[in-house]
């Protein structure tokens, strides 16, 4: 190998270092904002996957290239390539980076994984000896920490949320922020699934089973659930608001819709079902949505 | 037609016989072909006792109401018949290797008898159970795996049958006895499963 | 030992009684491998054709945020049968077409172990393809649950018929099934059994490999989902309660089924376009394929491998944690007998020769693309990542990255690279060209707004979606009519050059291979005598001959 090898290698690997770099830092840019804890360790995550990955892509698309740009021969050309039918060093070399560079992200994923501590589904063998309370191996470390409990429900094609406290029924997810909050979930029919991209968290709501969920939101604002498992016809409009709002405002909230009585909520699924000039081309039969949820909080538009 | 090979190289040597052995043995291709056919199929008996398993050991009813459990004495007769039986096809087939006839068909006459004896008895046990296919995932799942093995069982008897029949045609098993072999074979496959469809279904209760 | 039994095995020689052009062999019950490959090939790019049609109508209703163009039940059917045409009825066909057409010339074997079954086998494609087909026109319509068709959805039935959509779907399903059972059996003995004399194991193209280790998942994983399949088909239909949560059933069992098979089955699809490429690199950079053994047995570990990653797919579905852990870990492990292939393909062109056609263009396209679908793919296997764009475009942007960036632009090399063989004539380069060019700007513009798409949140299986996500829909949608429009050039290539192209020569290429050696087309038994192999595969840069009796497999 001579210097001018060398030094070419030298130059690209640092062009691909500094375009992989450039890459993990855009890559927070592409995802929502960051409204719970748990999404900040998704997205350096995702960052260090985002820089990894382009050093890979661009190191291979740039060899590729170079090999197109300056290989290329005529079609007249008969002669052939020098006969390399292969390299053991190199390909130990290229089987053991990989190997442990696998290792690497699985475990560093691990760890985050760890971090976050979702709640996630309960070991399905115990699910039935006590649904709800299925200790998890991360439960240890956040029992001190006090837990808003709120119930879901999904329905074709329906959210609402029960506040065990008080009784109340709503057509929004309103959470204080910065506070733990455990959801218990159950679906009627389907399987739904509870999906905030801003928290970026998801988990399936299996039918009559109580899927307990567990996240904490850091920032005010009103975000989109939406169902993430394919549930029928209305799939796409089954959203709802998430409001994530200070301790104080929650609480009157809260005290506000427990005084209210309990109407249906606003449903599109139920309204365009039942709205014939929304036909379009097409179609057949379909699941008639359940009637909508009777509400004491309306959803604020 | 004129064939050049050389006899020098020590790869020509043995292509002779390579090459013999691939245009003539379509009964090898045949059981080789079975053989994984029938380790495929294998598979899903062995996604159906996965699925089993699994759902027995989460579901919190698994028995539907008014249901206790499985009568054991009367299939475990049908078991050893069954299992008897695949020894019973295996000295028919030997008998067959000796080119004995007669012995081969009758002891081939008494396994598929053997087979519909089990056949029967699956028939009267399945009349006098009190739930039925849809009775929750325990009544899906027993008439599932016992229907689908019996379905097994069928077949079997009937390619018993198509030997049988082939065993009185003149010179049929002089070139070898493939499908003997075949469909013995895959008695013994059917054999093996119902063995832990029973221990699964029947003693694990 | 002398050449006394070589000779005896010879075929007789009966006079072909049927002239080469004789197109009505197409469509008929033949049992010549090379008839049913093209067969196959035909019937599945016509269904490609129609599963592409439908892919426009969903593009076409996702241009604009509300779901203003059809109704959501057929924007669902839509999307099910897209998917399942494609996966169904033109990836796996059009797999198994090109490798009958090429495993027994590439091993040395006059047909396939069992022609009858082939032939059979093959005609289950266009039967279930129009049944498939016919639910469009049941009160009930076509299935809506999507490929995946997870119960409680697709067991819901909101009409009094049992012959629904969903019905006609599972049996559609287990039918293709069938066929791919019977197609690998097939495969997996002709590559043990009728290898030609010195054909080893380790002289046999990496095409080969690939071949038989995707049919080795096919018969280890496939009856996972035809047990799934007979279960749901009861539940749909019989009353019973698999799956039906109200009766006690569980619905997560089903993912188990059929993803412990679906998942595989994407190796089953992409392993032999691997073999496609170690084929292609080295012809037109005119080296060895870098490294042969490792690249060879790296399928084999891919197959053991996919049968130990299902649960990826359901990491949201209710899985325990260590579960999630576990398959994180397999999962990522692929990509190391992935990445040894990858290393391979560039090392192989590296100080080449290059010749750019068309082949080698779609091929280097397509390594392309792999590439950045592997990277998007080991993202989606570390479970907090998933957990984020798991079910959003993102995963659909991954995986159409995989099976058009990927297997269907590489068929597209292999069907340029043969078709001088498969019809004796030669394809127009100038059209194959622009059918890359487009293809490519195609596929990027159609699946690369995906990524984007996902990481925002936007779930797949939507026909109605947030105003903030339109831009990116808008390019996708583009992209796609683009890509519709790639297959004109495609489509007038290949029809013209097999009726007026120029004649090909028996190996235009210069490409080294047992199917180079005999005439294009080839004949009805491949070969007058069966090929002595004496070398390796890939003996690009040495003048060492392939085969000992090069002049005695052709006639004449």
């Amino acid at each position: 190998m001579n210097l001018k090898t060398i030094v070419g290698i030298g130059v690209y690997v640092a062009v691909l270092i500094a375009a992989s770099i450039w890459v993990g830092q855009q890559a927070y840019g592409w995802l929502p904002p960051q409204a719970s804890a748990e999404s900040m360790l998704i997205d350096d995550l995702f960052s260090l996957f985002s820089a990894i990955g382009t050093f890979i892509l661009l190191g291979i698309t740039g060899l590729v290239l170079y090999t197109v740009f300056t290989q290329s021969v005529s079609r007249f050309d008969t002669s052939d390539g020098p006969h390399m039918e292969g390299n053991v060093k190199l390909e130990i070399f290229w089987t053991a980076v990989p190997l442990l560079l696998v290792f690497f992200l699985a475990a560093y994923s691990y760890q985050t994984y760890q971090q976050m501590a979702v709640r996630g589904p309960m070991d399905l063998v115990h699910l039935h000896h006590m649904p709800g309370t299925t200790p998890t191996a991360y439960a240890a470390d956040l029992e001190p920490e006090p837990v808003e409990e709120v119930e879901v429900y999904a329905k074709q094609w329906a959210w609402s949320f029960r506040y065990p406290d008080t009784g109340v029924v709503s057509a929004d997810l309103h959470l204080p922020v910065n506070k733990r909050v455990r959801l218990l979930m159950t679906a009627d029919d389907v399987i739904h699934g509870f999906y905030v991209p801003a928290f970026r968290l998801k988990q399936d709501i299996l039918p009559k089973r109580t899927t307990e969920f567990e996240f904490t939101p850091v920032r005010e604002g009103i975000y989109r659930l939406n169902d993430s498992q394919f549930s029928g016809t209305y799939f796409a409009i089954m959203t709802a608001n998430v409001v994530v709002e200070s301790p104080d405002s929650y609480r009157q909230w809260l005290a506000r819709a427990a005084a209210q009585p309990a109407v249906p909520a606003e449903n599109p699924a139920y309204s365009e079902y039942t709205n014939k000039r929304l036909k379009r081309f097409g179609g057949w039969k379909t699941i008639a949505p359940a009637p909508p949820p009777l509400v004491n909080a309306l959803a604020e538009r | 037609m004129d064939s050049s090979i050389s006899t020098e190289k020590p790869d020509v040597a043995i292509a002779p016989h390579a090459a013999h052995a691939h245009e003539e043995d379509h009964a090898g291709n045949s059981m080789f072909g079975f053989i994984i056919f029938l380790l495929s199929e294998s598979v899903i008996f062995l996604s159906f006792f996965a699925g089993y398993i699994l759902v027995k050991t989460t579901t919190p009813n698994w028995l539907p109401p008014g249901v206790s459990g499985l009568e054991v004495s009367k299939p475990a007769i049908n078991t050893v018949v069954l299992v008897a039986s695949s020894f019973v096809a295996y000295f028919a087939e030997r008998a067959l290797k000796k080119e004995n006839l007669l012995v081969f068909r009758l002891l081939w006459l008494l396994t598929m008898a053997m087979g519909a004896y089990f056949l029967v008895g699956q028939a009267i046990e399945w009349s006098e159970l009190e739930f039925g296919f849809s009775d929750g995932v325990f009544g899906g799942l027993f008439y599932l795996l016992t229907g689908f093995h019996g379905l097994h069982v069928l077949t079997g008897i009937l390619l018993m049958g198509i030997m049988l029949f082939k065993s009185f045609v003149p010179n049929n098993y002089a070139g070898g006895h493939t499908g003997v072999d075949a469909t013995s074979l895959f008695w013994h496959f059917v054999d093996v499963i119902w063995i832990i469809l029973f221990i699964l279904i029947y003693i694990w209760q | 030992m002398t050449n006394v039994p070589v000779e005896g095995i010879a075929i007789p020689e009966v006079a072909h009684p049927e002239p080469q052009n004789n197109w009505r062999k197409y469509f008929s019950f033949s049992t010549d491998h090379k008839v049913i490959g093209i067969q196959y090939l035909v019937t599945s790019f016509v269904f490609f054709l129609i599963g592409g049609l439908l892919s426009m109508v969903i593009r076409a209703e996702l241009i604009t945020p509300q779901a203003d163009l059809i109704d959501r039940t057929l924007y669902n059917s839509m999307f099910t049968m897209h998917g399942t045409i494609m996966i169904f009825l033109w990836i796996f066909p059009s797999l198994v077409g090109l490798a009958n057409y090429l495993v027994p010339l590439m091993i040395g074997a006059r047909d396939m172990a069992f022609p009858r079954l082939n032939a059979a086998a093959f005609w289950m494609v266009p039967v279930f393809g129009i049944l498939l087909m016919t639910s469009y026109f049941l009160p009930a319509g076509t299935a809506q649950a999507g490929w995946w068709s997870y119960p409680p959805v697709s067991t819901q039935n909101p009409t009094d018929s049992v012959i629904t959509g969903e019905f006609v779907w599972i049996l559609a399903v287990a039918i293709s099934g069938v066929s791919s059972i019977m197609g690998a059996v097939n495969f997996v003995t002709t590559i043990v059994r009728m290898r030609a004399p010195g054909m080893t194991f380790f002289r046999m193209p990496v095409y080969v490999w690939t071949v038989f280790s995707a049919q080795i998942i096919q018969l280890a994983a496939l009856p996972a989902l035809t047990a799934g399949a007979i279960m749901l088909l009861f539940d749909v239909a019989a009353g019973t309660a698999f799956f039906n949560p109200d009766k006690g059933g569980n619905p997560v069992l089903f993912q188990h089924f059929f993803w412990f098979y679906s998942h595989p089955a994407v190796y089953v699809m992409v392993l032999p376009i691997f073999g496609v490429f170690s084929e292609i690199f080295p012809v037109y950079s005119r080296k060895p394929l870098f490294g042969y053994r490792v690249v060879a047995v790296s399928s084999l570990l891919i197959t053991t491998v996919s049968v130990l990653v299902w649960v990826h797919h359901m990491y949201a579905s209710g899985t325990p944690g260590w579960m999630r852990m576990l398959f994180m870990a397999t999962t990522m492990l692929v990509a190391v007998p992935t990445g040894i292939k990858v290393f391979a393909w560039v090392a192989t062109i590296w100080k080449g020769k290059l010749r750019l056609n068309t082949p080698m263009l779609f091929c280097l396209g397509a390594l392309i693309m792999f590439v950045f679908a592997g990277i998007t793919g080991v993202m989606l296997a570390s479970v907090p990542i998933d957990i984020h764009v798991n079910n959003t475009y993102f995963v659909v942007g991954h995986f159409h990255y995989i099976v058009y960036g990927t297997i269907t632009m590489g068929m597209f090399a292999a069907i340029y690279h043969w078709f001088p063989k498969m019809t004796g004539r030669m394809y127009y380069e100038g059209l194959g060209k622009l059918h890359f060019a487009l293809a490519f700007i195609g596929v990027n513009l159609n699946f690369f707004p995906m990524h984007p798409l996902g990481l925002q949140g936007m779930l797949r299986r939507v026909s109605s979606y947030e105003p903030e996500y339109a831009f990116w829909n808008v390019v996708a949608s583009i992209g796609a009519f683009l890509l519709g429009m790639s297959t004109i050039p495609f489509i007038l290539n290949m029809v013209g050059a097999w009726v007026q192209g120029k004649p090909a020569p028996d190996n235009p290429w210069r490409a080294i291979g047992l199917e180079w050696l005999v005439s294009s087309p080839p004949p009805v038994e491949n070969f007058e005598e069966l090929p002595v192999v004496v070398s390796g595969p890939y003996g690009y840069g040495k003048s060492d001959p392939l085969v000992e009796n090069a002049a005695a497999l052709k006639e004449g």
